[in-house]
């Protein structure tokens, strides 16, 4: 057999890989329904040059307009220019966006293959365990999305009960559905999962959903352009912020830029960017 | 609820990014064959083995091939990408576009490739052992050694056996392309994804959707006719087994 050590090689790969499985599905654990063990797998990676390098990685997943979305190839969104303006004024040099999906940002970080993630990702206590975050920098309450001039015009989640209701998965308004289905307001059989909103208002407007739980701004843009409306608003007390490695310590920096770019007028101009449209 | 209507401005849309989707198509292209080609060359060996080795080797490669089975694409492409040292490497670009990180590529090319061996190893294995054993024996019986047996009697036909097989295999692994957006290599259904992602593009969700599915028929449809060809024209002629 000519490939005898060939196969070997590959069988030990995949051994290798298989050892790994442990240590990373540690990792995919970080989101959804609460039971992260929290082993955090201490990525402390000892090569030293961590302090030399001016350079700050960012990524995003994009696919969630306004704040990260793709346009004539190029990324853009709030969270995008966020980001760039504020490790700039940190005093970092930008680096290539890397663009995935939401579940991978936080291996990707932990994995060093990203140093900053800026994805309208929401500060929750089981990725805290993991990522470190910046100061938050925008509120993420959520909105409630219905057929426009319907006749399910809900006005509290109280009015959800018995109704099928959509969100994508991993997001804020997932985790608010869940918690209607654990209040028992919604059925669990009645909750729709999606890959991205698109998809969630695509349904929404065929009437396969009653309504969608999405967050305010990426709402807004939608009532502007299909035929849906938000019916009401819920207040999660929950805000986004920047991730970070926890052994990081140029979050510092980071933070204070972050509260530059609040104070002296930046972020409102991107709010109004992105977010302020008027009422075709 | 009416239909969706497809709207005229939505296809203009997709015109004006036919060059964006092309770059997408290409990485799906490239993704597919270099993961077939590493499935064959793991693939093959591994069947072979699992028909004529013997003891530890031949448990090694089967246990391996059911692990590689057993284990969902996208746990595996994870896997690959976060659970093995593969450096970044460098950015390949194409017009100034950028298409992939290789090491990205190479983390996706190992989770398909492997998959698609163990897979393909099977088809090979069921090939091979199609082959009567009266011929390898006729074989044996005018001269030729084990090695050479494989080589000259066995191997030619089984190659031909696995050509409904493998249309198969190729076929499956050009769809689980798309699975390598996990890992942030944008291919044909990401670019897609990212077009009606767009704010005010989402009613351009069922039409760009249309053209991709239209794009996979047709790189589905034009590899299995080629592949049928191949098959006419290295057809043993004669008998119809």
């Amino acid at each position: 057999m000519t490939s005898e050590s060939d196969m070997n090689r590959r069988a030990y790969l995949a051994t290798v890989g298989a050892a790994g499985v442990t240590g990373v599905a540690g990792c995919l654990g970080g989101n959804g329904d609460g039971d992260g063990t929290g082993n955090g797998n201490g990525n402390e990676s000892g090569n030293g040059d961590g302090d030399g390098t001016e350079v700050i990685v960012p990524g995003t997943a994009s696919g969630f307009p306004p704040f990260e979305y793709t346009e004539n190839g190029e990324l853009v969104g709030f969270d995008i220019e966020l980001a760039e303006e504020v490790i700039t004024r940190a005093g970092y040099e930008v680096g290539d966006w890397v663009d995935i999906e939401f579940e991978s940002l936080t291996p990707s970080l932990l994995n060093e293959e990203l140093d900053l993630v800026a994805a309208a990702m929401t500060i929750n206590e089981e990725r805290a365990q993991q990522i470190a975050f910046t100061d938050p920098y925008y509120e993420a309450n959520q909105a409630v999305l219905v057929p426009s001039g319907g006749d399910f015009q809900p006005e509290a989640e109280s009015d959800l009960e018995g109704r099928v209701v959509g969100a994508q998965s991993s997001t804020t308004g997932e985790d608010e559905v869940d918690r209607l289905i654990e209040e028992g307001v919604v059925d669990e059989g009645d909750y729709r999962q999606y890959d991205n909103y698109t998809l969630a208002v695509q349904d929404l407007e065929n009437g396969n959903v009653d309504a969608i739980v999405i967050d305010i701004p990426v709402a807004n843009n939608f009532s502007d352009s299909r035929d849906v409306e938000v019916a009401f608003t819920i207040e999660t007390g929950e805000e986004y912020g920047l991730g970070m490695r926890q052994d990081d310590d140029r979050i510092q920096d980071v933070n204070d830029a972050l509260a530059e770019v609040q104070e002296d007028g930046t972020y409102e101009e991107l709010v109004s960017k992105y977010f302020d449209q008027s009422d075709e | 609820m009416d239909p969706v209507p497809l709207q005229s401005a939505d296809w203009q849309f997709i015109f004006d990014n036919a060059e964006y989707l092309l770059f997408g198509t290409v990485v799906t292209i490239l993704l597919t064959l270099s993961s077939l080609t590493l499935g064959f060359l793991a693939g093959f060996p591994a069947g072979a083995i699992e028909v004529y080795g013997s003891g530890w080797l031949r448990d090694l490669v089967s246990t391996v091939g059911v692990l590689l089975r057993g284990t969902p694409i996208v746990v595996l492409i994870f896997l690959f990408h976060f659970g093995l040292p593969i450096p970044r490497l460098w950015t390949v670009e194409v017009l100034d576009q950028e298409l992939f990180q290789l090491g990205v590529f190479v983390s996706a090319t190992l989770a398909l490739g492997l998959r698609s061996g163990a897979y393909q190893a099977q088809v090979f294995r069921g090939a091979i052992q199609s082959i009567g054993e009266g011929q390898m024996e006729a074989a044996r019986s005018v001269g030729l050694s084990k090695l050479q047996a494989i080589r000259h009697i066995v191997f030619p036909q089984a190659i031909r056996r696995s050509v409904p097989g493998f249309q198969n295999e190729f076929t499956i692994v050009l769809k689980d392309t798309s699975v390598a957006f996990a890992i942030g290599l944008a291919e044909l259904l990401t670019r897609a994804e990212n077009l009606y992602l767009q704010p005010g593009r989402d009613t351009a969700a069922v039409e760009v959707i249309l053209a991709i599915s239209a794009i996979y028929f047709v790189l589905t449809f034009a590899t299995n006719r080629a592949l049928d060809h191949l098959e006419d024209v290295y057809a043993v002629p004669g008998g119809t087994e």
